[in-house]
């Protein structure tokens, strides 16, 4: 037990000094190219963190990141339209996209396990054909229906984005250790295990799996605003694309899912990708479409499983 | 009265329509109710089915319709590969494992088809494809027609297929109890991948029909799968008759909806339809 404390306090030391030492890159000048292959990086971590803690761990296939990256992308963009500014619109986003998994969770926590992945699936895809239809403010100007670009973020320095970024990544990799270590975690285990005998001993499945289900859309939400931050335009086909979904799913199954380190392996091997095949896109999406295959055939506990398969 | 005669229109195509939705769904269903998995790339298999008639029809002037017939064969063994070389270990992993796999085929499907064939729009234009008649004021498009019967065809075959043959046979017991099967002496594996190989088939045959319907393009697919996914719940897993009525009902819903909140609103009725159905009943009408 004391040892296994030790060992925590040092993962927790290790992370806090990477991300100070990551929090530097900017200031010492850093080529650009860097700090956005590390934005990059950031942005799908948090959003690969949220979907490790729903997939991984509360035993909800959901597939519908999208959504709240979208929605939150959307409310921050509206907001700055009537004269809002951007960080405030990035929080309300947010809390847009919690509420809105709150509000969701009715339909969907009725179903049960492929059944929640289906109807998960389709809730993007509605948004989306809501927000090609809607045109709430101004006219429309980027793709066909709803897109805007973001009011008052011309000025935000591409430091400042990475920072954001940065302290979203960090803040997701820290809520991770603290929700695991918590009651919470605890609870969540035990459904992802069986769902009916922790209903038995007390564990209340439906609230718990509720409560990881929102945080998860509040931080998916928060990646996703500072992503159109830096990207400064939305638009309905993207921000509500089953890509999001690809890339994070990607990220978390190669690193391993259901693993605390996994997220980060993985999506620093898909940003490496990203990069690497950038010039041809199909052939990058063939290639990891195929990867996602192999290792969930060869290693589905991914990367990390693979390591400690090793190990032992 | 002059509302009844203008929604005459909607209602036909509607009905006939739902002959293509059911015959995409055909398939799903089959493979949800055999193999209790849900192939997420089913819509991507239903589009290289197109995209087969559309290179027969482009490159050698072949009947869409002629050349699927030859295609069959190739489509269940195409089918019966991911089924048995990728499926059934996923199968030993987790229930997550096999929807992840159908999720990576279909990012691999999609992505093949936009480096073969590019992100353009195709459609398959043969003589009949554009062609309609008219029954007293409403005026139907002849493949709308096509979709249905094929559908209808298609449906009875599959029926007597399960119930008279051997293999159907064995599929049903499979479906039914896989342990009790295997216990029978039935190679479930070896099923999975023939039910897995005949549904692959009948996706190809909805393919060729509904590129002569709707012009398609490579990331079709998912469209057309979220409405089969809500056709087979509608219906009820692995019920053919249900499979038919559900799918009649989207496809009213998309053409009345269409009818009352405009052309762009009306596969945004069927999504929502979709998850509605999901949550208010999740086994459908003729589920058991």
């Amino acid at each position: 037990m004391k040892t296994a404390m030790i060992k925590s306090q040092k993962g927790f030391l290790l992370l806090i000094t990477v991300g100070v030492v990551l929090a530097l890159f900017p200031v010492i000048g850093a080529p650009r190219l860097w700090l956005l292959y590390l934005f990059i990086f950031f942005i799908y971590l948090s959003l690969a963190n949220m979907w490790n803690l729903l997939a991984g761990y509360s035993g909800l296939i959901s597939l519908c990141p999208a959504a709240f990256i979208g929605l939150a992308g959307y409310t921050m963009t509206l907001l700055t339209w009537v004269g809002c500014p951007y960080y405030i619109g990035m929080i309300l986003g947010s809390l847009a996209a919690a509420f809105f998994a709150l509000i969701i969770s009715f339909p969907v926590f009725r179903m049960k396990g492929i059944y929640f992945a289906i109807g998960t699936l389709v809730v993007p895809e509605i948004l989306r054909y809501v927000f090609i239809m809607w045109v709430p403010v101004g006219r429309p100007l980027y793709g066909g229906g709803g897109g805007y670009p973001i009011k008052g973020v011309s000025q935000v320095s591409p430091a400042l984005t990475y920072w954001l970024a940065l302290a979203i990544a960090l803040i997701s990799t820290l809520l991770m250790r603290f929700i695991l270590r918590s009651k919470l975690g605890t609870g969540l285990a035990a459904i992802r295990d069986n769902d009916i005998t922790a209903a038995c001993s007390g564990v209340n499945v439906f609230k718990l799996k509720l409560v990881s289900f929102v945080i998860a859309a509040f931080i998916s939400g928060i990646a996703g605003a500072v992503f159109y931050v830096y990207q400064g335009y939305i638009e309905p086909s993207s921000a509500f694309s089953i890509q999001w979904l690809v890339i994070i799913m990607l990220a978390t199954v190669i690193g391993g899912e259901g693993t605390e380190e996994g997220p980060i392996l993985g999506t620093l091997v898909v940003v490496f990708l990203y990069f690497s095949l950038a010039s041809y896109a199909e052939i990058s999406l063939i290639i990891q479409g195929i990867i996602l295959v192999i290792i969930m055939l060869l290693a589905p506990q991914g990367i990390i499983g693979f390591l400690r398969k090793i190990r032992n | 009265m002059s509302i009844l005669m203008d929604l005459a229109t909607p209602i036909v195509m509607g009905i006939l329509l739902g002959g293509l939705y059911s015959l995409i769904a055909l398939g799903l269903s089959l493979i949800f109710g055999v193999v209790k998995e849900i192939n997420i790339a089913h819509g991507d298999l239903v589009i290289l089915g197109s995209y087969f008639g559309f290179v027969g029809l482009t490159f050698a002037g072949i009947d869409p319709m002629l050349s699927l017939i030859c295609g069959l064969p190739v489509f269940f063994g195409i089918g019966y590969g991911i089924q048995r070389y990728l499926l059934n270990r996923a199968f030993r992993i987790s229930m997550d494992a096999t929807l992840i796999i159908a999720f990576g085929i279909s990012i691999i499907l999609q992505n093949t088809y936009q480096l073969i064939w590019t992100p353009l729009s195709r459609g398959l234009t043969t003589s009949y494809s554009v062609e309609s008649f008219s029954a007293g004021p409403i005026y139907v498009p002849l493949v709308y027609l096509l979709d249905l019967i094929v559908a209808i065809v298609v449906m009875i075959f599959l029926r007597e297929f399960l119930k008279r043959t051997y293999m159907g046979v064995a599929i049903r017991a499979a479906a039914q109890d896989w342990k009790a099967a295997q216990l029978m002496g039935i190679d479930t594996n070896r099923i999975y991948a023939y039910t897995f190989g005949i549904a692959t088939a009948i996706a190809a045959i909805a393919g060729v029909f509904l590129g002569l319907t709707f012009p398609f393009t490579p990331l079709s697919g998912m469209s057309f799968l979220i409405i089969a996914l809500g056709v087979v719940i509608l219906g009820g897993m692995g019920s053919i008759a249900g499979t038919l009525v559900a799918g009649i009902a989207f496809g009213l819903a998309q053409t009345i909806g269409g009818y009352f909140f405009g052309v762009s609103a009306q596969m945004l009725v069927a999504y929502t339809m979709v998850l509605v159905v999901l949550a208010i009943i999740p086994r459908g009408i003729f589920g058991r």
